[in-house]
């Protein structure tokens, strides 16, 4: 079984990594690191793809971002919900998707759908050590702001099909929420469709994570600093 | 009536959707679905008729960039009028009206005055945000009523979160006239896509299921393997030969001097709006381990006897357990019976141990007509099968 790297050293040398169907929710205050966390965890190792769901950067932003931070780019599809709601003739792409807004759920679920089998089909670059199936990490960034386009129980059906496809594939999903933006209800509902959670918060002197439900690893806050799209514990 | 523009649908629906009723189109997430609204969207439009889209999930320009990237087409040149309600006209509304009620009267009052005032003839509803922000029961009732004494026929998209308790909710209170629900079979990776016609209030039509996938920019419905199997020199590659546009054989002599399948018969066809690919199995019994990789992923199983050889029943005995065991629809083709026989029907049936339902031909598979007839019905076996 392809275990996934997250890069977080508490995980990998302990568990050796997290298994295919997981989802890890990011609980982050804003003005954290909690979203280049995300994409730290989503970074694509040899052999894997990424694929992201963006409702808060253009693709072409995001694109740049991997390039200063030396991603793969080639190895990421995104579904871009943003770009349209200020340049909607922009056309598709066999890497990047574009959806009207992050209140259309239709489209969404089929953006995901053609990169995935975009991607098992070989229409992404092949990578080094070709893996079947490919392992694929999927993150959305955000929840809150589809929370805000969208009904808390809508957004859950839609999260709790999207994530059982993602089990079947043998992915894994990621996904960052502003802890600081909504109530008890909505962040239990949303952890009951997760495996890991990792809450950040930052202090005067950086930032601190903390990881949740992965058995014999540490509880405690731990520093932590996103250097070069890489995680590294600074403790 | 109104036609979807997909080819094999509008022949099921006999010609068409008729005037004054409600369609939806149910979308299971993730699935391409959304062309079986834009494909009825241009139909329409092609006959000159007006039409109103409500669709609150996205700017009207956005919405008409997007039918122009997928279909390569300015709707609103085509031909009748299009008017659209976007998310500008649902963000005015929700900020104006706070409460549900008074949201629902708004939308309703404008809907009513857009369908008068512009003569329109069909209504298109994306639902989902229409029932987010006002319930089930309010946003169904904005649509003019099913089966009503109007002239307005109504079609709804719908991404269904609920799963079929919603889709057998609106079969059991003929919600809607006809109810197309749209799937993807996603296993490891998407296998393929397929609609199933739920219900349709104005034909006797059994609940059925049929594969399609995207080619350009139309639906074509697709069966991806049909499997024609039986004993050696029982006719195969002649039916495969003659069941399909295009194909390949594998042959070789026999020591006989006989002509041999060694790996499949492969065999292309269009027909009655299907994409169907034929895979012909080989009869030799030291072929058969392959055989379970050739029915890997077949939709429906043909076996073929030989009439004039009733000493080969028990071999189609055995692979008849092969398509049991996969679980497939099956169709029984006696070939040679243009020659002289002895095998009937109640014969083969109790040799076979077949169940009543499986149907069972004779024919001769140099007939171009017979070999169709059968993939008539085997098509037809598909299509109501569970999947």
């Amino acid at each position: 079984m392809y275990t996934y790297k997250t890069g977080i050293s508490l995980i990998d040398e302990v568990k050796g990594g997290i298994p295919p169907g997981s989802n890890i929710l990011i609980l982050a205050p804003s003005m954290s690191s909690g979203e280049q966390l995300g994409y730290a965890l989503t970074r694509p190792l040899p052999g894997e793809y990424a694929l992201i769901l963006s409702t808060v950067m253009r693709s072409v932003d995001l694109m740049d971002y991997f390039s200063s931070e030396q991603f793969n780019r080639d190895l990421i599809g995104v579904i871009d919900s943003v770009t349209k709601l200020s340049t909607p003739d922009v056309n598709d792409n066999t890497q990047i998707k574009f959806v009207s807004s992050p209140s259309d759920l239709t489209g969404i679920g089929i953006k995901f759908s053609a990169l995935i089998e975009s991607m098992f089909n070989g229409e992404f670059p092949s990578a080094d050590q070709a893996l079947f199936p490919p392992p694929i990490r999927f993150y959305i960034d955000s929840l809150t702001t589809l929370l805000m386009y969208r009904k808390l129980e809508v957004l859950y059906q839609f999260l709790h099909v999207l994530t059982s496809k993602l089990k079947k594939m043998e992915a894994i999903g990621i996904y960052i929420l502003n802890n600081e933006s909504f109530d008890e209800r909505t962040l239990s509902l949303m952890k009951q469709l997760m495996n890991v959670v990792i809450e950040v918060k930052t202090e005067q002197h950086g930032d601190f994570l903390r990881i949740r439900g992965v058995t014999g690893v540490s509880q405690e806050w731990v520093p932590f600093r996103i250097h070069q799209g890489t995680l590294e514990l600074t403790a | 009536m109104i036609r979807t523009g997909i080819t094999g649908i509008d022949e099921m629906l006999g010609s068409g959707i008729p005037k004054g009723t409600r369609v939806i189109f149910s979308l299971e997430p993730g699935v391409e679905g959304r062309l079986f609204m834009y494909r009825t969207i241009v139909s329409v439009l092609q006959e000159k008729k007006n039409i109103l889209i409500v669709a609150p999930h996205s700017t009207k320009r956005a919405f008409l960039s997007e039918y122009a990237e997928f279909l390569n087409i300015d709707i609103s040149k085509i031909g009748g009028e299009v008017v659209i309600l976007d998310s500008v006209v649902r963000e005015t509304l929700n900020t104006r009206e706070k409460k549900v009620n008074s949201r629902k009267k708004a939308w309703k009052d404008l809907i009513q005055d857009e369908l008068g005032k512009h003569s329109i003839d069909v209504l298109f509803v994306y639902f989902d945000l229409l029932y987010e922000d006002l319930g089930l029961e309010r946003a169904l009732d904005l649509l003019p009523p099913a089966e009503g004494q109007h002239n307005i026929t109504t079609v709804v998209e719908h991404l269904n979160l609920e799963g079929d308790s919603l889709i057998a909710r609106f079969a059991s209170e003929k919600t809607f006239d006809l109810i197309l629900s749209v799937h993807s079979a996603f296993t490891l990776a998407p296998f393929f896509n397929f609609f199933t016609l739920e219900y349709v209030s104005w034909a006797r039509m059994p609940r059925r299921s049929i594969p399609y996938t995207i080619a350009g920019q139309s639906i074509r419905l697709y069966i991806p393997k049909i499997i024609v199997t039986g004993p050696a020199s029982s006719g195969k590659s002649t039916f495969v030969s003659n069941a399909s546009d295009s194909g390949i054989s594998v042959d070789r002599g026999d020591l006989d001097g006989y002509r041999t399948t060694v790996a499949m018969d492969l065999g292309w066809l269009h027909f009655r709006g299907f994409d169907i690919t034929i895979f012909g199995t080989p009869g030799q019994p030291r072929f058969d381990p392959i055989l379970p990789q050739l029915v890997k992923n077949a939709m429906g199983i043909i076996l073929m006897i030989d009439a004039t050889s009733p000493d080969t029943l028990l071999r189609a005995r055995e692979l008849l357990a092969l398509a049991y065991a996969a679980k497939l629809p099956l169709v029984i083709a006696v070939n040679k019976s243009d020659l002289p026989h002895q095998m009937d029907e109640v014969m083969i049936r109790e040799t076979l141990k077949l169940r009543d339902e499986v149907p069972l031909f004779f024919i001769s598979s140099l007939k171009r007509s017979d070999v169709h007839y059968v993939i008539e019905s085997m098509v037809d076996r598909i299509t109501r099968h569970p999947y």
